[in-house]
């Protein structure tokens, strides 16, 4: 890391800041990619690519942040400390994503009585809850009919 | 200079480091916008940039709640996920992302040329940023309008009016109440960090004006163009995830 | 290193080398002001009454308990009183307890720097603190909130003032002064984080940081990255409460376990933004006191960001029993053995460090090796909560409460009150009566372990934490669980009693009153305004106790209660063996 340089003013020679100058065009260029990589995703929208559609917005979206970052944020020239401090968050996120997720996709696979959502006042399922899928698809491995996802509309039967 | 030339020096009792003297004698020095706990520009330019891409991974994480929340219920509903975003104006979402495409443009090329020392140009550009972040507002604004008419409101004030529903759309599950609270959070939180954004811009055209910057310091535009890039980089995130799915 | 000298200053309008508690004087002066010593002492301040404050409200719980049924007061107060002891504690005083208010004294001087990177964001970050104390405040006045210090969904988020079943207590107020709070820790940690890698002195390598400096690099990571999480999270809370998102709320189509999720990937986080800081002072203390350069220095170092990371891949065993996917049970399960591994090396560091090392039983020593010893056991009974099958029987009793007690309090209140006993004479210039302050720690630590050894035997019986009222067969424990609570009491009330006597009448302190070789040390007592009467370059590491002078450690070395005197000598000699 090249972090570890810097004491007072021990990391350039004559102390004054350098930093990277890129031309006009340049700027302009990446805004036009930025421009092209959006109308390409409004376009794809038209086009109903069912679950792939999802993870290609999600692609091009991070084409453009990292075009964004890349060079209007200087990151190609900057400390790569600062680097490692963008993609770092990233990966946070990550972490925070994928482990809920891991959660509420997977929740009550292996126990049928879990995730009834039912207002217990009244006995009435709460509104909205999953709707009943068609292929009711793990349910024979399970052991039980209950769906994946934790607002099953399955209300238990008293 | 090298980090063993410091390092590798006598152990006991060494002279006084050349340079540093008493700060009896030396309460400031350099340049008047020279913090006094700095020694030098470089160092003062490089400390303001890791706090703010430190802030800025702060303001991502605080974003990732909602991308969160999005995941999870995007994964619990897809029906009811693309039958709401269905119901958002595709059209206006996709002026808003040039708008702040534009804008981010314009912050970046006013810290280019803050870094050479054209300080009407900067002016400039400041300003066209700060028309363009108010334009996305008065659009959003109009957007939000729409949605207000058509009682697409956050979970417990959803009531939906057919007859402002786009037409030809499919159906509403009743809880669609859940993707505009999560819309209305999203976007409402972005647009609170764009109407901050105007402030600071404000502040550094401001100061620009007052002939605070040169080639030699430019770092308060520096800090605040990043800050703009970031609400265009979630910008670019939510305009898909909520409008194309 | 050797460059600093303590002579006196020349005069001018305001002397930069007068100790920086008279450099400029009144009130007004203190309240603007942007240098990290007086925010760090006012910070100090506002924590030492949040504790007292956190402390009454502990003590009125554990005497609500002391009989079977009511003793002092009604149920809905105690829940008032249980949430506000919890709220009070965490939110108010020990998240901001060592990193804002100690590290931010100590820690540019120990980086050989005139202050923070940005002296002003610290001071806002201060008032943030304050602003965000006067929701709590409010909060209070209007009855407090009754939901837990964890605002657990959906009882916090359904208000009954808009047709929902949940807390009537003003939990607005509460969540916002939390949320509001959350954004003074990011902002110290933004500035530790740019004040850690720009600001060094010359020579101060990064393997020459303190072991204090590493742990409040690591704790400011997780301020940054955990805190807007809780931030978002309380918004949303807020937000359900006043609108009804349905994000959260069941009745809605919302999730509950949901919020655990948010709320816990800050707060399980969050408990090494407390621990960490605390492990930090400890190392300095041990270091001290033993004479001689941690072993381990690296290991220790690098534990405190692998405690800082792994910190962030555990907090699903908090929601073991809330009907979490099996799956996700599982993986949490095993990563939060994980977490021993880290906390395992800096004690065995610490232990190492000590043997054959020259040990003075001085009273900030005392509270570190209280550190050790409750930590471990804080610690280790953590593995059992980790653990699947025997969190179903022991989750939400007692021996949960006596398990994070014993690391709240057994470890960052340890490592707080021996950081302000080592410190103090920096801080005040003053020095305070070690007899008095022995008297105190033997109170604290005995009633501490009367209070809490009990609850690990309740809890693991079946005593479910924040009920009102109980089985007749936990009366006695809860009874010897009370008494131990006056005890700790009474410890602390000597404490405060030493540090006021130490404010009005204590000796002056010398420059380097424990013989230490670290940089905090070589400077002024109390520090003059930019920290050093000469920039300080560093041409030693702050532990080399055998490349360190006799001038730099035993100046002014006359107390008899001081630690002993080694020569240079058999500083070098222990060094080699």
């Amino acid at each position: 890391m090249s972090t570890a340089q810097h004491g007072h003013g021990l990391s350039h020679d004559d102390g004054a800041v350098h930093a990277h100058v890129s031309s006009v065009p340049f700027y302009i260029a990446v805004f036009l990619g930025l421009l092209f990589l959006t109308g390409m995703t409004v376009g794809q929208s038209y086009v109903d690519l069912g679950k792939a559609n999802i993870v290609l917005v999600v692609v091009i979206a991070t084409m453009k942040a990292s075009l964004v970052a890349t060079f209007f944020m200087h990151l190609r020239w900057d400390d790569k400390f600062n680097v490692l401090i963008f993609i770092g968050s990233l990966l946070f996120i990550g972490v925070f994503f994928a482990y809920t997720l891991k959660d509420t996709d997977r929740r009550g696979e292996r126990d049928p009585d879990q995730n009834v959502h039912v207002w217990e006042k009244t006995g009435e399922a709460a509104p909205g809850g999953m709707p009943k899928k068609e292929h009711a698809a793990p349910a024979s491995e399970s052991g039980g009919s209950a769906l994946p996802g934790a607002a099953g509309m399955t209300l238990p039967q008293h | 200079m090298s980090r063993e030339a410091v390092t590798a020096a006598h152990v006991d009792s060494s002279p006084p480091h050349a340079g540093h003297g008493a700060h009896a004698d030396a309460a400031h020095h350099g340049p008047v916008w020279l913090a006094h706990h700095f020694d030098t520009p470089a160092q003062q330019f490089d400390t303001a940039k890791i706090g703010m891409w430190v802030f800025l991974a702060q303001e991502l994480l605080f974003f990732s709640g909602l991308f969160v929340a999005y995941g999870v219920y995007r994964s619990w509903y897809p029906e009811m996920f693309i039958a709401a975003s269905r119901q958002l104006n595709k059209e206006m979402g996709a002026t808003n992302t040039v708008v702040l495409l534009f804008s981010s443009l314009t912050v970046a090329l006013a810290v280019r040329y803050s870094q050479v020392g054209n300080r009407k140009m900067t002016g400039r550009l400041i300003l066209t940023t700060i028309g363009c972040a108010c334009m996305f507002l008065v659009i959003k604004f109009f957007e939000y309008k729409h949605k207000f008419e058509g009682g697409l409101l956050p979970g417990r004030f959803y009531h939906p009016h057919l007859e402002h529903l786009v037409h030809g759309s499919p159906p509403l599950p009743d809880n669609t109440g859940s993707f505009f609270s999560i819309y209305f959070m999203m976007t409402g939180v972005h647009g609170i960090h764009v109407l901050i954004g105007i402030g600071v811009l404000i502040w550094v055209w401001i100061r620009n004006n007052r002939g605070e910057f040169s080639k030699e310091y430019f770092t308060p535009v520096d800090i605040v163009a990043l800050y703009w890039h970031l609400v265009d980089l979630v910008w670019i995130y939510l305009f898909p995830l909520l409008y194309l799915i | 290193m050797a460059a600093i000298t303590t002579s006196p200053a020349h005069h001018e309008e305001v002397d930069p080398n007068a100790s920086y508690l008279e450099a400029s004087k009144g009130i007004g002066n203190w309240l603007v002001t942007v240098d990290h010593k007086r925010i760090g002492v006012m910070y100090l301040i506002a924590v030492t009454i949040a504790f007292a404050l956190g402390g009454v409200f502990a003590l009125l719980v554990r005497a609500e308990l002391f009989t079977k049924g009511r003793t002092i007061m009604d149920a809905d107060t105690y829940n008032r009183m249980f949430s506000l002891h919890g709220v009070v504690m965490v939110f108010l005083f020990i998240i901001p307890s060592i990193p804002a208010a100690m590290g931010n004294i100590i820690l540019p001087i120990q980086l050989g720097t005139k202050d923070v990177a940005f002296p002003k964001l610290n001071l806002l970050s201060l008032y943030v603190y304050v602003f965000g104390a006067c929701f709590g405040i409010y909060s209070m006045i209007n009855g407090g909130v009754d939901t837990g210090w964890t605002f657990y969904t959906p009882y916090s988020s359904s208000d009954p003032a808009h047709g929902g079943v949940g807390s009537p207590s003003a939990v607005l107020p509460m969540t916002l002064a939390a949320f509001i709070m959350g954004f003074s820790s990011i902002l110290t940690g933004v500035n530790f984080i740019a004040t850690i890698h720009k600001m060094r002195a010359p020579g101060l390598t990064w393997r020459r940081l303190t072991l204090f400096t590493w742990a409040l690099y690591a704790t400011s990571i997780i301020q940054v990255l955990a805190t807007p999480v809780l931030a978002i999270t309380l918004l949303l809370l807020t937000m359900e409460r006043f609108l009804g998102l349905g994000i959260f709320d069941p009745r809605l189509g919302g999730d509950p376990v949901l919020f655990q999720h948010f709320f816990w990937f800050y707060s399980h986080p969050a408990v090494y933004i407390m621990i960490v800081p605390a492990m930090g002072v400890v190392s300095e203390i041990i270091a001290t006191f033993s004479r001689r350069e941690p072993v381990g220095y690296m290991a220790i170092a690098a534990s405190s960001l692998g405690l800082a990371l792994l910190g962030f891949l555990v907090w699903g065993h908090h929601l073991f029993v809330a009907g979490m996917s099996e799956y996700a049970t599982m993986v949490f399960s095993a990563l939060t053995f994980l977490v021993a591994i880290p906390s395992g090396v800096k004690i065995f560091n610490w232990v190492a460090t000590l043997y054959k090392g020259s040990i003075s039983l001085q009273s900030p020593m005392l509270w570190a090796l209280s550190f050790l010893f409750l930590f471990t056991i804080g610690g280790l009974t953590g593995l059992f909560l980790g653990m699947l099958a025997v969190d179903v029987h022991l989750h939400d009793t007692y021996f949960v409460v006596a398990h994070f007690h014993y690391v709240m309090v057994g470890g960052t209140v340890m490592g707080f009150v021996g950081g302000l006993h080592y410190w103090w004479p920096k801080f005040t210039g003053k020095l305070y009566d070690e007899k008095w302050a022995r008297f105190g720690w033997f109170f604290v630590f005995v009633g501490f372990n009367v209070t809490f050894l009990t609850q690990f035997v309740l809890g693991s019986r079946g005593m479910p934490r924040r009920y009102y009222d109980y089985l007749p067969q936990f009366q006695q424990l809860h009874q010897i669980s009370t008494m131990g609570s006056w005890v700790l009491g009474f410890g602390f009330l000597v404490l405060g009693t030493m540090f006021v006597r130490s404010l009005i009448g204590g000796k002056p302190a010398p420059r380097n009153p424990w013989g230490s070789a670290a940089l905090e040390w070589m400077t002024p007592t109390p520090p003059p305004l930019y920290n050093f009467v000469k920039d300080p370059v560093l041409t030693r590491g702050q532990y080399d106790y055998h490349l360190a002078t006799d001038d730099e450690l035993y100046e002014g070395y006359d107390d008899p209660l001081f630690p002993k005197r080694m020569s240079k000598e058999s500083r070098e000699a222990k060094a080699r063996s």
